[in-house]
């Protein structure tokens, strides 16, 4: 195979460049705050370089990334229910509800009250519907970045959207 | 409002500059740990040589890999090992010279292989210390593994050295082909015996193509004692073969700093 393209996975800088965005946007609107959302993105992406050789070059990037966005996340809201029995209403008391904080003043009570029934959701039904709302990723996708098949991955979501709705 | 919408609509309010900002940020704090934890980058290429296609990258401090190519999935396989530590760029012109140095070496040039070796693709000390004491095995010369084996403090361990040059990631460059079985069979070879035969041709052993020995035209030399024999000098029969360098002709010995046995009369 003289001189043949060789192939090789993209360079770790063009992959950030072209999905950081995106995996800032997905990390603002599941944490819903600026500081958790730049903590974890920087943490996402140091974790993905160190990861990085060991994607498969044939295989999808993105499912990938949100596998190590939603980890973090979950370590994050373990972490966090730890220290929230510590320190109550840290940062200026912009504690809102019982799970989130709040960034945007301008989000509107219903939305406020969905993230609170989102928050109550289990945690594999919860990350599924970010997922596929947020992330709009399709149901191969979220198979890939939670594990498991297509199939759980569709009634993850739809058992959500269920729940979701009788309240709604 | 349909809920569909609803959700997808959640946290999207966040202004395009308000995430620029938050992207730039978070940027130059991971740009800032990127330096500490990165990989070194390696120049990578396929070239074309007698010897058939190789892969080869190249480190600042030089060759880190020179791998015989076989096929699509062997291509991807090594590619997949080498960034483990090293982040591959391809660049064909930095590898260029590689092809060039080894047609040269194989027409005869023995000055040819000027890049200098990274052996950092090795992890194991032991396979280290092998690689790097042969490279003091001279053009024209074999070892056994037994006596590579003796000459890094493991006698007995000729199993262990097959093992070590096998995965030889820079092989020519490393001479590795430079060692045989110490009953002067000509052994395996990473890239199949044919190179290996056609490598120690070109280094002036008087071998056919389907050789399976060295041939008796070649001289025994003691690293102990710096001298040369005949193969069949009576001395050869009782001497520790692990002591011994085996040279395609007496001038490669006396190159080697040998002077010739005053029994056989080898010169």
């Amino acid at each position: 195979m003289p001189h043949e393209k060789l192939h090789l996975p993209l360079l770790f800088e063009q992959i950030m460049q072209r999905h950081e965005r995106e995996i800032m946007r997905y990390l603002l609107r599941v944490s819903g705050n600026r500081d958790d959302a730049a903590d974890l993105s920087q943490e996402t992406w140091l974790r993905a370089y160190r990861a990085y050789p060991r994607l498969q070059p044939e295989s999808d990037v993105r499912p990938w990334l949100y596998a190590i966005a939603i980890n973090l996340c979950r370590n994050r809201a373990r972490d966090g229910a730890r220290r929230a029995r510590v320190i109550v209403g840290d940062n200026e008391g912009n504690t809102v509800g019982r799970h989130h904080r709040f960034l945007d003043e301008n989000e509107g009570y219903a939305a406020v009250h969905m993230r609170e029934m989102i928050a109550d959701l289990p945690t594999k039904q919860r990350e599924a519907l970010h997922l596929r709302y947020f992330a709009g990723l399709d149901y191969a996708e979220i198979a890939g970045a939670m594990g498991g098949s297509e199939e759980s991955a569709r009634a993850n979501v739809s058992q959500a959207m269920k729940k979701l709705k009788a309240m709604w | 409002m349909k809920i569909e919408t609803f959700l997808s609509s959640i946290g999207n309010e966040f202004a395009d500059e308000a995430v620029e900002e938050l992207l730039h940020r978070c940027r130059s704090r991971v740009d800032r740990v990127l330096k500490r934890i990165r990989r070194p980058e390696a120049a990578v290429g396929v070239v074309k040589s007698p010897l058939g296609d190789l892969l080869v990258a190249m480190s600042a401090r030089g060759i880190v890999l020179n791998h015989y190519l076989h096929d699509a999935g062997d291509l991807a396989a090594t590619i997949g090992k080498l960034r483990l530590v090293f982040d591959p760029v391809e660049d064909q012109r930095a590898v260029k010279g590689v092809g060039e140095e080894v047609r040269r070496y194989l027409a005869g040039d023995a000055k040819a292989l000027r890049q200098s070796v990274d052996l950092t693709l090795v992890a194991h000390s032991f396979q280290k210390k092998v690689l790097h004491k042969l490279q003091a095995v001279p053009r024209g010369a074999v070892v056994s593994y037994r006596g590579l084996g003796a000459a890094v403090g493991a006698a007995d361990s000729a199993r262990a050295v097959g093992n070590a040059l096998h995965d030889n990631p820079v092989p020519i460059y490393v001479p590795c082909h430079r060692v045989i079985s110490s009953d002067g069979r000509i052994g395996g070879y990473g890239g199949g015996a044919a190179r290996k035969l056609q490598l120690l041709r070109s280094e002036g052993f008087e071998l056919d193509k389907s050789a399976a020995r060295i041939p008796d035209s070649v001289v025994w030399g003691h690293r102990g004692t710096k001298v040369y024999c005949r193969s069949n000098c009576r001395t050869t029969a009782r001497v520790d073969r692990v002591q011994i360098l085996f040279f395609a002709d007496p001038r490669e010995a006396e190159q080697a700093g040998m002077r010739p046995c005053k029994i056989c009369r080898p010169a």
